[in-house]
């Protein structure tokens, strides 16, 4: 069962969510947001200090979880290798170039050296999904579909080739949106180079 | 060789400008400050740097320009095994980047990019140095060592699965202390080892059908 303290901050993150969709970010205000709740306003600031910390954490459940689905889609059964990754490739880069999940990446980034953000999202975004795309990637060398190799070290290097062509552009902010077409280009060619470097020979 | 006086001048720029935008960020630095530390004129410092984000972007970008040199002649396309070149130039630049110091000008380079506009003039000028891992990849192709494919990419590919074990965590203050040679040589040694099977010459034909059973 979720304590107390726990139901009331997930209830103070859905009121946010909410008033941020409805409003947007800009003209919400911490009032708004008790308004929905109920309760004091010192309540709510001693749950999150500031505005942008609950932002922060709004933003970060929603896109959490949006990778985490994507990560447990990965099917092991699936007939075609190939074709599972590249449909986990074009799911992964649209969840993680959604402007918001960018936004969430720079933060974490920049404020790493001042606040725990980049540990955060690192525990919550990072680490699950090399979990499960090894544990997916050790069944294929199990099956013979690739070769014997540290599936954790095969995770990271296909996770990594996503993102090869474009996340150098998105952090630096050299285009303000990804397009759809970039996203299921780099997935293909991120996945070709992926089999071919693990593929048995 | 000597310095000219207006080298000079621009060098000691660059070091008070990289000292104060490291410390207080960049919109909290003017030029003005810069000046004052650097001495002499505003005239002159904007005689060397057009702009405030241009001297943001060059004073940053300084320490990996005078890297870069002595790590692009690992790639020497006339010698040998490319992948003994891939390896020497990858544990190299993870080496680099893996820094404290330069860890932290990635972090306020990332944190000022969007904001400030200054992120093409760093995407133009890492894509300039990734452009001569493209030539030497090129070079490879062109000699039969690599198969045929798009250099730039296979540049882009090759840097990504360098970086892959641990700038991440590095970057997200996961992990607080700096991998040491033994430590970047093997995570090169693993991403190089991906690459060349992912771009190894394509076998004949008559090669291949030998290898299937029956």
């Amino acid at each position: 069962m979720k304590s107390k303290t726990e139901a009331k901050r997930l209830a103070i993150l859905k009121a946010a969510s909410e008033v941020f969709r409805e409003v947007g970010f800009e003209r919400a205000s911490m009032s708004d947001i008790r308004a929905r709740l109920g309760g004091s306003k010192e309540t709510l600031y001693n749950y999150f200090p500031s505005k942008e910390k609950l932002f922060f954490e709004v933003m970060h459940q929603a896109k959490t979880h949006e990778l985490e689905e994507t990560a447990g889609s990965l099917n092991s059964e699936a007939d075609d290798l190939k074709q599972e990754l590249l449909r986990f490739g074009q799911k992964f880069l649209i969840v993680l170039y959604s402007p918001e999940a960018i936004g969430i990446r720079h933060l974490s980034i920049s404020e790493s050296r001042r606040s725990n953000s980049g540990k955060l999202t690192f525990k919550r975004a990072v680490v699950p999904v090399e979990k499960q795309m090894a544990e997916f990637l050790k069944k294929a060398m199990k099956r013979g579909e690739l070769r014997t190799a540290d599936a954790k070290i095969a995770a990271i290097h296909l996770l990594s080739l996503l993102e090869s062509e474009l996340l150098q552009r998105v952090l630096l902010g050299v285009f303000d949106s990804v397009k759809p077409e970039m996203i299921s280009g780099a997935a293909r060619r991120a996945v070709d180079a992926f089999i071919s470097g693990y593929q048995r020979r | 060789m000597q310095l000219k006086k207006s080298d000079i001048k621009r060098q000691a720029i660059l070091e008070h400008a990289y000292r104060l935008f490291r410390a207080y960020g960049f919109d909290k630095t003017s030029m003005a400050e810069i000046t004052a530390k650097a001495g002499g004129s505003k005239a002159t410092v904007y005689s060397h740097f057009s702009s405030k984000e241009e001297l943001f972007v060059e004073c940053m970008m300084a320490a990996l320009e005078n890297y870069m040199p002595d790590t692009l002649k690992h790639l020497d396309a006339s010698r040998a095994d490319p992948g003994i070149a891939l390896l020497n130039f990858g544990s190299s630049v993870l080496n680099f980047i893996c820094s404290s110091e330069q860890l932290e000008v990635r972090r306020l380079i990332i944190a000022e990019a969007a904001r400030s506009g200054t992120g093409k003039l760093f995407f133009d000028k890492i894509t300039a140095l990734r452009a001569q891992l493209a030539t030497f990849l090129a070079a490879c192709m062109a000699s039969g060592s690599l198969r045929r494919a798009d250099p730039g990419l296979a540049a882009e590919q090759l840097g990504a699965m360098l970086e892959a074990e641990m700038l991440e965590p590095l970057l997200l203050q996961v992990r607080e202390d700096s991998p040491d040679e033994r430590e970047t040589a093997r995570a090169a040694k693993r991403a190089v080892d991906a690459f060349l099977r992912a771009y190894a010459p394509m076998r004949p034909l008559a090669l291949q059908l030998k290898q299937c059973p029956n």
